[in-house]
């Protein structure tokens, strides 16, 4: 009777470990998030939550000022200045700058020249540009721009005893060409804090 | 004897329950606000109609207002006014998301989801601009 309860206790327990086991089991999965959402894997860096954040931030700000509506045309041309990256981060500062631009297009106010400034270069829309002028004997009018964009990420650490804290600063200016004047100004900053390993509490 | 018993009992009580008080008192980071009495400004509040799925959600977040302006011209900016409801600092993730005149979804790069802190019983805005001038309407979602 005994050694019949001892057995069949023997064989719960037996069970319920393999269970457990099986439970444990990791199976390599992948799966697809909202690379803007708050499923994002979040890092000391800046992730693609926070380069979405900072540009829709950017865009907001200056479409809320009035730069734009003393545009001397619509669509007012707009070439990309320099973005100039001081962080210690190997990024393509594309990902905040194309973000930008999109929007900026989308909002029918700004068209982007892809053969001026120092952004993203329309190479083949260049040289079609020359062939054509070769072909014509006509010089082709290039729009000069409006306005260039400018930018600079940078990032300062600060380190606590149980905390590093990176903050990364989006800093952006709109500069009227004609003038030279800066017509929009702005930065914003994601503070992001990572605990130490081995550090107990914040 | 019983009587002595039943006194230290109490004033052990009254002792725990003031070191439960002091204890959340210190995890507390209430916001006290400050404005003009009688405001300056003339929002245009829209009317609100919202779908609650998560209670536990709503009751920790409160919309308050809603206002919205028109900027660059021909562009929709929303502003949400939210409050914290809890005593505790808590973070909102939010989305604003454009509609156009037909009621079509209007894709745009600046639907994502966004995260704010607000401290205890705080009060903050959040707000965007429509990047393209077809937005008519708006959609703002909440999540934990």
């Amino acid at each position: 009777m005994k050694s019949n309860l001892t057995s069949r206790l023997t064989g719960v327990l037996a069970l319920g470990a393999m269970l457990a086991l099986t439970g444990c089991e990791t199976v390599p999965e992948t799966r697809t998030v909202d690379a803007k959402g708050p499923e994002a894997v979040n890092t000391a860096a800046i992730n693609s939550q926070d380069w979405a954040n900072a540009a829709d931030q950017l865009v907001a700000s200056l479409l809320s000022s009035s730069a734009l509506e003393n545009a001397p045309r619509t669509p007012a041309v707009l070439a990309v200045d320099r973005v100039i990256n001081n962080t210690q981060l190997m990024v393509d500062t594309d990902l905040l700058i194309k973000k930008i631009r999109v929007a900026l297009t989308q909002t029918g106010k700004i068209a982007i020249t892809n053969t001026m400034g120092l952004g993203e270069r329309a190479v083949v829309a260049s040289e079609a540009a020359e062939l054509e002028e070769m072909q014509t004997g006509k010089k082709q009018k290039l729009l000069v721009p409006d306005y260039t964009l400018y930018a600079k990420l940078i990032q300062q650490q600060d380190t606590g005893k149980k905390v590093t804290q990176n903050t990364y600063s989006f800093q952006m200016s709109l500069v009227q060409t004609k003038t030279g004047l800066t017509v929009w100004e702005e930065e914003k900053s994601i503070a992001k804090q990572t605990k130490r390993a081995g550090a107990v509490g914040w | 004897m019983k009587n002595r018993s039943s006194q230290a009992l109490r004033v052990t009580g009254a002792l725990f329950a003031a070191g439960l008080a002091l204890a959340f008192t210190g995890c507390s980071t209430n916001v006290n606000t400050y404005e003009r009495a009688e405001s300056q400004a003339a929002p245009n509040y829209v009317a609100d109609k919202r779908v609650i799925t998560d209670n536990t959600l709503a009751g920790t977040f409160r919309v308050t207002a809603i206002n919205q302006a028109t900027v660059s011209g021909n562009l929709l900016k929303v502003q949400a006014t939210v409050e914290n409801l809890k005593n505790k600092l808590r973070t909102l993730n939010y989305k604003f998301e454009w509609v156009d005149v037909n009621g079509m979804a209007v894709d745009s790069p600046n639907e994502t989801w966004k995260a704010i802190q607000l401290q205890g019983r705080e009060t903050q805005t959040i707000s965007t601009v429509a990047v393209s001038p077809k937005a008519v309407d708006f959609r703002l979602k909440f999540r934990e």
